[in-house]
């Protein structure tokens, strides 16, 4: 993945490219065995939606939260 | 990226996405419910009876086929299948003798322990098979299954140019900003960004194996027409006796591949097998394995298995599709996170149709600013 006219792993593609690393380890885990592998799967899989969830959470209008 | 191509990406992802909006709303909401279809099924009492007592032996095969046919002794069996996951529910398909196809025969659900037959009931008797059907096929079928597979491929489309379009827009932004206090549509952009590019991969694993499977009747139909109608041409011998147990065929097709077991058993004289050969179709036993497919053909009048081979790489592509459509792979926490995805991939949608809605209208403006000059202005 590279970053177009930023240039790079820039700082727009960090977060994203960390999130589709953990996703698309998190599916083969649970596919790779069991017990471990199903730990590993929900744990890398929850991030994005955690990240979603924060996310939300933090900038919910009249939230007073300051920082993203 | 030229501006030119950065216009034309965001047009692919416009018109991908606007296309298939509607179909996803339903297939992120009978989806969400799917996810569950073992759980609901189970609290409308509509799952299969696979009740047998420890240590209860299986019945042979051979009788599990003479129950069936005794539903319908005019018909003889095609096809049996094996459940993967409940080890007790066993699928025979009967059709008339003449039948090579698997359109006009009818489907007779036993219980491998203890014989019970359980009538099959028709989709749209059951919730979870009116969602199912609605999901699959819109209740218009195998056309329904062909567009919603096109569907499924536009999404793939929008997934892809959304990531495209997404580098250029947050150039200058936060990663996961969302400015709600800046109107409708700023508010939307930003929610359908964060959303989208972080389930990215879900979305697009998903909406590429949901294409696969609504495009597996031609990807068997391939297999069958090409491969496997090679393997069983090699054995082109017609049925001259009688034939020896559907139990000494299953033995023997086990015994070709050590440590696997039974997927699939075709009856000679359809068109999954030879004219007087069966095809015994194994799988494994893990997660991984059970989706790989190796068949066997076994001659019916010896029991002796003729030839051996597996299954194309587009097979198994097919096949592993499934998991990770359904999210079956990992237990109810996995179909937890599915269902949470399938939720967030649903704001997604609707997000990006909101942006849509309340898109600058700067050309319209300019050309009817005679008619409603007042009105449009305010909105600018």
């Amino acid at each position: 993945m590279t970053g177009g006219m930023t240039g790079g792993m820039s700082g727009v593609w960090r977060i994203p490219a960390a999130l589709a690393g953990l996703s698309v380890f998190g599916l083969a885990a649970a596919i790779l065995g069991d017990g471990v592998w199903d730990w590993l799967c929900w744990a890398t899989l929850a991030v994005p939606l955690a990240v979603c969830l924060v996310k939300l959470w933090r900038q919910w209008p009249g939230r007073q939260t300051a920082g993203v | 990226m030229t501006p030119a191509s950065l216009r034309g990406w965001r047009l692919v992802h416009r018109w991908t996405s606007l296309i298939c909006s509607a179909n996803l709303l339903i297939l992120c909401v009978t989806g969400l419910i799917l996810v569950f279809h073992h759980e609901i099924e189970h609290l409308m009492g509509e799952d299969l009876d696979s009740s047998y007592t420890e240590g209860q032996a299986r019945l042979p095969l051979q009788s599990l086929v003479d129950i069936a046919q005794k539903a319908d002794p005019a018909l003889v069996p095609k096809l049996l299948s094996f459940d993967p996951e409940d080890k007790a529910v066993n699928y025979i398909y009967l059709a008339k003798p003449e039948e090579r196809g698997f359109d006009l025969g009818r489907w007779v659900v036993l219980n491998g322990f203890t014989g019970a037959n359980q009538m099959l009931k028709q989709p749209e008797e059951t919730l979870v098979g009116f969602l199912l059907k609605l999901h699959v096929d819109l209740f218009t079928g195998f056309a329904g299954q062909m567009f919603v597979g096109m569907m499924g491929l536009l999404f793939v489309v929008s997934t892809v140019s959304g990531l495209v379009v997404y580098g250029p827009f947050m150039k200058k932004l936060a990663f996961g900003i969302l400015r709600f206090g800046r109107g409708t549509r700023i508010g939307s952009i930003d929610l359908h960004n964060l959303f989208g590019v972080a389930t990215l991969v879900w979305a697009f694993v998903v909406g590429l194996t949901g294409a696969i499977l609504s495009f597996s009747p031609l990807i068997t139909g391939y297999w069958q027409k090409t491969e496997l109608a090679a393997m069983t041409a090699r054995h082109p011998e017609p049925m001259t006796g009688p034939a020896v147990s559907i139990d000494r065929v299953a033995a023997s097709g086990l015994a070709a591949f050590p440590g696997k077991e039974l997927a699939f058993i075709a009856y000679p004289g359809n068109e999954y097998a030879g004219s007087r050969h069966f095809s015994v179709i194994v799988r494994g036993h893990t997660e991984l394995t059970q989706r790989l497919l190796s068949v066997a053909l076994v001659d019916a009048e010896t029991g002796v298995v003729a030839e051996a081979a597996g299954t194309p790489w587009y097979m198994t592509v097919l096949m592993l599709s499934g998991p990770f459509h359904f999210g079956d792979y990992g237990g109810l926490p996995l179909q937890i996170l599915w269902a949470l995805f399938t939720i967030v991939t649903g704001v997604v949608t609707v997000s990006g149709f909101v942006v849509w809605l309340k898109r600058p209208r700067a050309r319209s403006a300019s050309a009817n600013r005679g008619a409603s000059g007042a009105k449009l202005g305010s909105k600018a």
